[in-house]
């Protein structure tokens, strides 16, 4: 801090411009003060000044103590909005955008906790993703190396943490083009976050996802196809018993009594993060499935069903009505075929269809202004066989 | 070191040694367990393939100094940060990453699932448990091997749909996993197997059938009698008329036959144990038939006996007479003397319980006669024994104990210590019974000073009676003293 301010944005050393509104950050020109502006400045001006102007002297041990904790408060909040908000651009696809919010979270961290606190770790990882996002991997592969070395710092590093920092360097040998090193990443990412989560947890998925993303590319499609299948029945799993939670939980605050409403939609277990990662993943799977020459209708239908889940869990009742919507046509698809070919397949199917009508059921349930039935997709144009109409209906009471 | 093993269950028996494989925990309760001499052991369909081992992931099991240095000499390139990180890790990790990377990731869980079970046995058994001493799967690098080449070979070939290919693998499997501490690994495998080939459609029905099979082996060592017995029937079903062998040039259809013959005379005793006479026999009936269509002589003597057997349970005495002399015919073709000693016994149980000792030891004369010229010592030793019993029984007590002092001499000559200590024990039977009438008749007359003075020297020197009027023999009492 001492000495001639540095520019926040590149570090250099002439840096004239200071912003008015904190009257802390320096910049050398204004198109770099514009940038962080509109990357992160605007959300922490006014959280800056408490954190990094010289603290007030207290005259009481009660006081000092007090002070310390607030300071700390903030500075906590303080990383929580750098973080969120870069990875706020990154998953909206600006990675530009993404890099200053990820430098001052890196900075604002290693001042509270230290250069090789572990906490640095999914900084350094966000920061390389969104440099490999924006062409600059030689500062890819500087922060990726930054990680690397924090772990190898502290051997007790946890799994979870190792998984993570090999799913950087995978997706980093994956823009570098390093195929079979990418693999080699990932197969780590797999085995460690197995390790921690167990075989059928969601965290695993991720890994598998982006193998499967390298087979296809290979064209190694039988590997590819059988990844993406786990993939999605990983999510729709869970989902289902996240689902399922979420409903107990409904239940339990409809029997309480009206006045506690304190928590408000976490204990279905399933954060916002965890959500907007299962609706890419499972976007990118279901494009694939739509674009290939091989159509999969049963494990579609499953995916839709999925997406609707993600939707319904997250308060987006008009895409999770249409998702569901769409997944009882593809249930009733494959249903269909089956019928046709009296294939094994009916079975399972058997068993989608009623699962979607359950889910679009529900919706109706939780959201009686919107009447389901209007919201619906155009109803399926081909003839039923007879029977299932009846036999579909039914189901929806099966809870 | 050596490891402790898990005790073998099953009878004392020299010949399962080989192959390490239980036999069958299901013991006869009133028919004979020698009958049954082949255990439940999985037939060979399959050439054991080896697998070759990883290299790459092998680099962490070089500990010594050389042999790093050795290495680094053949690979002048240096370690890379993959070879580095194997070295580090663990080699289940290592192969774990191996299968991974290739994609195989049906594999990679099932591996783990596994090797999460046997982890949860060995805390279910509990420290001091056989299980407990033993490594855990995650330690035996060959076992893995195996694992991940043979499931990822499943796996590739389950994805191009070749369920044969899938069926190979996983019975390759189930046949690697031969000590009896893997017995649940090779289970299953074979269950997997048994489901896979369900699937297959291609071969006509082969691996179908040796998916039947070993399924009843499995059910049948778990006790599950009627469950086996169910898969035996399918497995023959499958296999009539067709002329598949195993890798020992045994035909299935014999295999079949052999298989329900036991399966069929294991659920007989446990009918004969309840009583049910008459359905017993309704089964051996069955039994016979397949150790008739088995081709087996030996298997078709031994139900002949055991048929026998159940009939004079069940008090007809005739039948089975008829039955046992067919049994007789052949074990005495094949020479086993073994058969022959069984077989005998019961002609003259059933003949002593019918009265007719006098043809009882008529038969077994005929039958010490036959040993005789065919040179088959043990069954002239059984010959004795038979003989001299009945005329034990029938109080004959000099004749008896010639007979045990013959077979005892047979003995000996067999060099056979066990069969020389239960003869001699026999003859010391004999001879006491034989002491027992003068010992009688004296003290009945013991106002009779010359018996009461016989008694008395008798007392003082225990040897004989002195003044007996039947022909004393010089000699001890107890066996245990003679030289051997």
């Amino acid at each position: 801090m001492a000495g001639q301010p540095r520019c926040e944005l590149c570090g250099a050393r002439a840096a004239p411009l200071r912003c008015p509104g904190c009257r802390l950050t320096y910049y050398c020109d204004v198109s770099h003060q514009k940038t962080d502006w509109v990357s992160i400045h605007s959300q922490i001006c006014h959280l800056l000044s408490p954190v990094l102007r010289p603290q007030r002297c207290f005259h009481s041990e009660k006081d000092r103590k007090d002070g310390k904790e607030q300071l700390l408060r903030k500075q906590e909040s303080l990383i929580a909005v750098a973080l969120c908000r870069a990875q706020g651009f990154l998953w909206a696809g600006q990675p530009l955008e993404a890099i200053p919010a990820a430098l001052q979270a890196l900075r604002s961290s290693s001042r509270l906790l230290g250069p090789a606190s572990l906490r640095l770790l999914p900084i350094y990882l966000l920061l390389a993703e969104a440099s490999t996002g924006a062409g600059r991997p030689r500062q890819a592969a500087k922060y990726l190396s930054q990680a690397q070395w924090i772990v190898l710092q502290s051997p007790d590093c946890s799994a979870a943490l190792q998984s993570k920092l090999h799913r950087g360097l995978g997706l980093f040998s994956i823009a570098e083009g390093n195929l079979e090193q990418a693999l080699y990443h990932l197969a780590n990412d797999v085995y460690l976050a197995t390790a921690e989560f167990g075989l059928n947890s969601v965290e695993v998925s991720g890994g598998y996802f982006h193998m499967a993303n390298i087979f296809f590319h290979q064209n190694k499609m039988d590997a590819a196809n059988s990844l993406y299948t786990e993939v999605s029945s990983l999510w729709h799993a869970w989902l289902l018993s996240s689902l399922h939670g979420h409903q107990r939980a409904l239940q339990a605050r409809a029997e309480a009594s009206p006045f506690s409403e304190e928590e408000e939609g976490s204990e279905d277990g399933t954060t916002e993060a965890q959500r907007e990662r299962g609706a890419r993943m499972l976007g990118a799977v279901l494009e694939l499935r739509e674009q290939g020459p091989l159509q999969h209708p049963g494990e579609t239908a499953q995916i839709l069903h999925s997406l609707a889940i993600i939707h319904y869990l997250g308060q987006d009742l008009a895409k999770s009505i249409h998702r569901a919507g769409n997944s009882c046509i593809h249930a009733v698809l494959d249903f269909g075929e089956s019928w046709d070919g009296g294939g094994d397949g009916g079975g399972c199917c058997r068993v989608r269809l009623p699962l979607a009508l359950h889910c679009r059921a529900n919706i109706a349930k939780i959201n009686p202004k919107n009447s389901t039935r209007t919201h619906l997709p155009p109803s399926p144009i081909f003839p039923l066989p007879a029977g299932i109409q009846a036999k579909g209906e039914e189901p929806v009471t099966m809870d | 070191m050596a490891r402790p093993r898990r005790p073998v269950k099953g009878r004392a028996g020299g010949e399962s040694s080989s192959c390490g494989r239980a036999m069958s925990p299901v013991q006869m309760k009133v028919l004979p367990q020698a009958v049954l001499q082949s255990p439940g052991e999985h037939p060979k369909f399959i050439e054991q393939p080896l697998c070759p081992p990883l290299e790459f992931a092998r680099i962490h099991l070089i500990k010594d100094k050389d042999a790093i240095d050795d290495y680094l000499a053949k690979n002048i390139k240096g370690v890379s940060t993959q070879e580095a990180a194997a070295y580090r890790n663990s080699y289940e990790k290592n192969i774990c990453i191996d299968m991974l990377r290739r994609g195989y990731h049906k594999s990679f869980s099932e591996l783990l699932t596994l090797i999460q079970k046997w982890n949860a046995f060995r805390e279910a058994a509990g420290p001091g448990s056989a299980i407990w001493h033993e490594k855990s799967l995650e330690e035996q690098p060959d076992k893995l091997d195996q694992l991940s080449h043979f499931l990822t070979g499943a796996e590739a070939a389950r994805r191009a749909g070749h369920y044969e290919k899938v069926y190979d693998n996983q019975l390759s499997l189930a046949c690697c996993f031969s000590d009896p501490e893997d017995k649940w690994l090779s289970n299953y495998f074979y269950e997997q197997s048994y489901n896979t080939a369900q699937l297959v459609e291609i071969d006509g029905g082969k691996r179908k059938a040796q998916a039947y099979v070993n399924m009843g082996l499995i059910e049948e060592e778990e006790g599950h009698i009627t469950k086996a017995a169910e898969h035996f029937e399918t497995f023959y079903e499958l296999t009539e008329g067709t002329s598949w062998k195993d890798e020992t040039g045994c035909t299935y259809t014999s295999l079949a036959c052999q298989h329900l013959w036991r399966i069929y005379t294991l659920l007989a005793d446990k009918m004969l144990e309840n009583k049910q006479h008459h359905e017993a026999i309704k089964l051996l009936i069955k039994a016979l038939k397949m150790a008739k269509e088995g081709g087996d002589i030996k298997m078709h003597g031994e139900a002949a006996y055991c048929l026998s057997l159940a009939y004079h349970f069940s008090g007809e005495n005739e039948t089975a007479l008829a039955v046992l002399n067919t049994s007789v015919e052949i074990f005495t073709s094949l020479c086993d003397s073994a058969g022959l000693g069984r077989a005998y016994a019961a002609v003259a149980k059933i003949l002593a319980s019918q009265g007719k000792s006098s043809e009882a030891v008529k038969y077994l004369g005929e039958f010490m006669k036959d040993a005789e010229s065919a040179h088959l010592s043990q069954s002239l030793v059984d010959a004795n024994v038979l003989l001299g019993k009945v005329h034990n029984e029938r109080g004959n007590y000099n004749e008896a104990l010639e007979y045990f002092s013959q077979a005892s001499e047979a003995a000996k000559a067999l060099n056979n210590l066990p069969l020389v200590a239960e003869t001699e024990s026999y003859c010391g039977i004999a001879k006491a019974h034989q002491l027992m009438v003068p010992f009688n008749s004296h003290v009945a007359a013991a106002a009779d000073p010359l018996s009461l003075q016989c008694l008395l020297a008798w007392k003082q020197n225990r040897s004989d009676m002195c003044t007996d009027p039947l022909p004393a023999e010089p000699g001890k009492e107890t066996s245990d003293s003679k030289p051997l």
